[in-house]
């Protein structure tokens, strides 16, 4: 693979209002980012991560959150924990190939563990895994 | 049992951290800000309420003169009317050009911590550091440079010496884990 196809490609800036978050975990962690007057973005940038033997991209991934001041990305997953490994195996090829990358990978503990740290744990089924997912979409 | 008879400490599973070990931690910080806030008479601010019970027993093995004031601001709910911190106790002193020494029970995300350094440098102060008894590095978000640190917590739910569980449990004067019947 050649080292000039590992550029991370620029998704176009959503406003806020048009953002279609794809859990509802990830709308209530940009309300307390935007409580807290975090800047922050939601899937700006998809780094390639493999390419066929074309050059084309086969597999990538978009972390969901940049906050900019602090040049972090942040992935949520409260869903399923065997998507855990696929997970840590996509960041671990990002960190590969984008060493300067910094992004943390959240997953369902930790995410509950942020739910107490805010006095919200009441709310799990609201806004952690597949449940929350159903009654969202209902 | 009469909730006035309940002894909280039953509820503790496992103590993490003894008051000997909490206060002797405590007096080598207050030792060390002493030594490094000579001359400077800093002005501590701690944010209400989980910081009182560090504050009281910092301040207390500080030798230096200090000043001492606190704020409190809104927690996040989902209907938080405003959509952004309010500061619901302002501090009764100007910090403009003193010497500030910012007092947190804990460090988590630091989404808080950052919210509030960031408040407080409007104001102007001479200088501005943080003295955190706990600090939980799990899930940071904002990195906030800390000059006083205590302990690091393990990654689970801890109560105790003004850490709470829904308000209750401050008043502990160790740091340990509930038994999971009591958490439920």
């Amino acid at each position: 693979m050649s080292v000039m196809r590992a550029l991370p490609i620029k998704n176009p800036i959503v406003c806020r209002q048009d953002i279609s978050f794809s859990h509802p975990s990830e709308h209530e962690f940009a309300c307390i980012l935007d409580f807290y007057g975090i800047e922050w973005r939601y899937e700006p940038t998809t780094f390639p991560l493999e390419w066929d033997k074309d050059g084309n991209v086969v597999e990538a991934f978009s972390p969901d959150f940049y906050l900019v001041q602090q040049d972090l990305y942040v992935e949520l997953t409260t869903l399923r924990q065997k998507l855990m490994r696929f997970k840590h195996r996509k960041i671990r090829r990002l960190k590969e190939l984008y060493p300067d990358v910094n992004v943390k990978l959240w997953n369902r503990k930790d995410y509950e563990r942020f739910l107490e740290r805010f006095g919200m744990e009441g709310r799990r089924e609201e806004l952690v895994g597949q449940e929350a997912l159903r009654n969202h979409d209902a | 049992m009469p909730e006035a008879e309940r002894d909280i400490t039953q509820d503790v599973e496992t103590v993490l951290f003894s008051e000997e070990t909490l206060l002797r931690r405590i007096a080598e910080l207050g030792a060390a800000i002493s030594r490094d806030y000579a001359d400077k008479d800093p002005l501590l601010i701690g944010v209400l309420s989980g910081v009182v019970v560090f504050m009281a027993d910092l301040v207390r093995s500080i030798t230096v003169p200090v000043t001492l004031d606190f704020m409190a601001i809104s927690q996040y709910t989902s209907d938080s009317p405003s959509g952004t911190v309010r500061i619901t106790k302002d501090l009764d002193h100007s910090i403009t050009g003193r010497h500030v020494l910012f007092v947190e029970d804990v460090i988590d995300t630091g989404l808080t911590l950052n919210y509030l350094l960031r408040t407080l440098r409007t104001r102007e102060p001479a200088s501005i550091q943080v003295c955190v008894l706990f600090d939980r590095p799990y899930r940071r978000l904002i990195d906030v440079p800390l000059a006083y640190q205590g302990f690091e917590l393990p990654d689970t739910f801890v109560v105790g010496y003004g850490l709470d569980a829904g308000g209750h449990y401050r008043n502990l004067p160790f740091v340990g884990v509930l038994k999971p019947d009591v958490r439920r």
